[in-house]
């Protein structure tokens, strides 16, 4: 009984330590301005106000930076869910020449320092004429989602008896029908799981928005957060910042909160099967 | 309904290990064909290479008279059980039964609908037709899995050990089920099970297979009563055949605790070889005190010390060790290793009247029915008696 008491002190204790900057955000996107650069700084705002939220949504930086984030990350996800599903199936299932070779180029791919891709996508990016763009980000997003995206799914292909498919083959299907019919959705939970770590992976990109954008066209919210400004230079920006990271934190926090139960177990059968 | 021919059917892995070696068998029209031997004796790989979902090394294998070696499984139009049932569980028990039929698209709604109650109706599933696969106990699953085969008309059933992951009543109950609805619907019947109960009790012929080499195929009967080699008469039968060394020594046949005579026609089978390996089924023996006075000079008496006796109610078990030459032990360990099960110590397993009271340690007079033992071959396991009773016929 204890030990199980200390364990549950520690948990709240590494809770509170993990949840203390989220609370304070929250609590600095509440306050009004005039808080931030007073002599007595408190945790709590003097005043609570949504005044913050509603000048945030009142600037086109926020706004148009919402509609990129949103576009690109759906776009990137989908792309790579579709691409990432018919390779990890063939992974899991087909035995060709140089599979290992692709397996482990993929994991390679997955650990290579995004930083170090930077400076040389970005002079090629405005080579190609598609620096500051959509299609600009998708690319590299693309790039780093699908290793991930592969090994997770695979892993849930492989749970899938092979007697199934064989099932249907023996039931008259085509590989075609098989694969659509029985593996897609029984894999259906693998897909999704994938689908949101690769939506928020493009959704909290921060690297790559910020070096291969230039203006509205493409920059995402981790990016535009940094070009906030306050009413007037005397004014901090803080509580707008805070104010718009509380807006693109509550979509990831909701959709971990709603799915959390199939996000773990997709994690851990990637990390024992994979 | 076809007949499915094998003619020198081969199979051989990636890693040149050869799974099926040279198998020629003929499953007749509507015939109920057992695939029986130790695990890894190559019967499912035989069994995926008839459905197709092996390929054939070398060999033609046909259905219907047509060769399907190169045609893909959906093509064979044959209707496979598998081990775990295999069944889909993202649907309901009714869209699994009608899985077959939607595939094939050329079907009404109507008459899917019609023949999925039917088939249900048949493995008396009607109740469950809504539910999922998973909230189906064990043998609701098996006869969801034997729905999807019969529903589609299929030239042939092919069950892969349909029955091994029930529990022991369960099984009983679903072999006399699989024995009803195939003599119903007589349609041909490739079975593959380990279990030799129901190898014995489901097939019209039976196929023993031992590393990938056909042993024999026969009826079970003639299985049990003139097996063609040690395995095979290893195999069949439990408790299993005894096995114990024969000497031919003044004109008898000398076991390790009685003289018998030595049986007609196969004084000539000991002229180049002096050790014979005997095979005595547990029942051929009884409790001399038990056996009818008009029968006993059929047969020889001996006494010998008992070691264990296990009493079952309805039979009774007596364990008698017995000693043996050294190349013989090697012989009998070679098989048992075969036979999927390891020989702790040289002992007879005697079958008695559960009547008979012997109890653990005591020397008791047993009787044998010398018209039934068998001899082998040590060096190649043949069986010498089966050759001498069809020389005699």
């Amino acid at each position: 009984m204890k030990t199980s008491r200390w364990w549950t002190v520690a948990g709240i204790v590494i809770v509170l330590y993990s949840l203390f900057p989220l609370v304070w955000m929250l609590s600095l996107s509440m306050k009004p301005p005039s808080d931030i650069v007073s002599r007595q700084p408190q945790f709590l705002p003097t005043s609570w106000s949504f005044d913050n939220f509603r000048e945030v949504f009142s600037q086109s930086l926020f706004t148009r930076a919402l509609i990129n984030s949103i576009g690109i990350a759906l776009i990137s996800t989908v792309i790579a869910v579709i691409v990432a599903m018919f390779a990890a199936y063939a992974i899991a299932r087909l035995d060709f020449r140089g599979k290992r070779l692709l397996l482990s180029l993929a994991l390679g791919i997955a650990m290579f320092p995004q930083a170090a891709l930077v400076g040389p996508l970005f002079n090629m990016w405005r080579g190609l004429g598609i620096y500051d763009t959509w299609l600009g980000l998708i690319i590299p997003y693309l790039t780093f989602a699908l290793p991930l995206s592969i090994w997770t799914m695979s892993a849930f292909f492989r749970q899938i008896p092979w007697e199934m498919e064989q099932a249907a083959q023996v039931d008259g299907a085509t590989a075609w029908q098989a694969f659509r019919k029985v593996i897609v959705p029984l894999a259906a939970p693998g897909v999704f799981t994938t689908a949101i770590l690769t939506f928020f992976f493009c959704w909290n990109d921060f690297l790559f928005a910020i070096s291969l954008t230039s203006t509205d066209a493409a920059r995402t919210v981790p990016a535009a957060l940094a070009f906030f400004q306050g009413a007037s230079q005397f004014e901090s920006p803080v509580p707008y910042i805070m104010a718009a990271s509380v807006v693109v934190t509550i979509p990831v926090v909701i959709l971990v909160l709603i799915f959390q139960r199939r996000i773990v177990a997709g994690l851990t059968s990637g990390a024992v099967k994979g | 309904m076809a007949e499915i021919t094998m003619k020198n059917i081969v199979k051989r892995d990636d890693d040149g290990f050869l799974a099926v070696d040279n198998v020629n068998l003929d499953v007749a029209d509507g015939e109920f064909m057992i695939l029986v031997g130790p695990s890894g004796c190559g019967k499912s790989t035989l069994l995926r290479m008839i459905v197709g979902l092996e390929d054939i090394t070398g060999g033609d294998m046909l259905i219907g008279g047509t060769r399907v070696n190169d045609k893909a499984p959906r093509d064979r139009k044959l209707a496979m059980v598998f081990q775990n049932y295999a069944l889909y569980p993202h649907l309901s028990v009714f869209e699994n039964i009608a899985f077959p039929l939607r595939l094939h698209g050329k079907m009404s709604d109507e008459e899917i609908r019609t023949r999925v109650q039917e088939a249900a109706q048949t493995l008396e599933l009607t109740e469950h037709l809504d539910r999922k696969p998973s909230q189906l106990s064990g043998g609701q699953r098996q006869r969801v899995a034997m729905g999807r085969a019969i529903v589609r008309n299929a030239d042939a059933f092919l069950f892969d050990e349909p029955l091994s992951n029930l529990d022991a009543k369960l099984r009983g109950q679903m072999r006399g089920e699989i024995l009803r609805l195939q003599r119903r619907l007589g349609v041909t019947t490739v079975y593959v099970t380990h279990d030799q109960t129901e190898a014995m009790t489901l097939g019209d012929r039976v196929a023993v297979l031992r590393r990938g080499v056909l042993q024999q195929v026969a009826s079970p009967r003639e299985l049990y009563e003139q097996p063609v080699n040690l395995f095979v008469a290893g195999f069949i039968g439990s408790p299993p055949m005894n096995f114990v060394p024969a000497q031919l020594e003044n004109g008898a046949l000398r076991l390790p605790f009685a003289d018998v005579p030595v049986p007609d026609g196969l004084q000539a089978a000991f002229t180049d070889r002096d050790v014979l390996i005997a095979g005595i089924r547990p029942g051929s023996f009884e409790d001399a005190s038990l056996v009818d006075p008009s029968k006993i000079d059929k047969g020889v008496t001996f006494d010998v010390t008992v070691d264990v006796i296990e009493w079952l109610g309805n039979e009774q078990y007596a364990f008698v060790p017995y000693e043996a030459p050294d190349d013989i032990t090697a012989t009998l360990n070679e098989l048992q290793a075969d036979l999927d099960s390891e020989q702790m110590r040289l002992q007879m397993t005697v079958s008695l009247d559960p009547l008979s009271r012997i109890s653990d340690g005591e020397t008791v007079t047993l009787w044998l029915d010398t018209s039934r033992i068998h001899l082998f071959d040590p060096k190649t396991g043949e069986n010498l008696t089966r050759v001498a009773t069809a020389t005699v016929n």
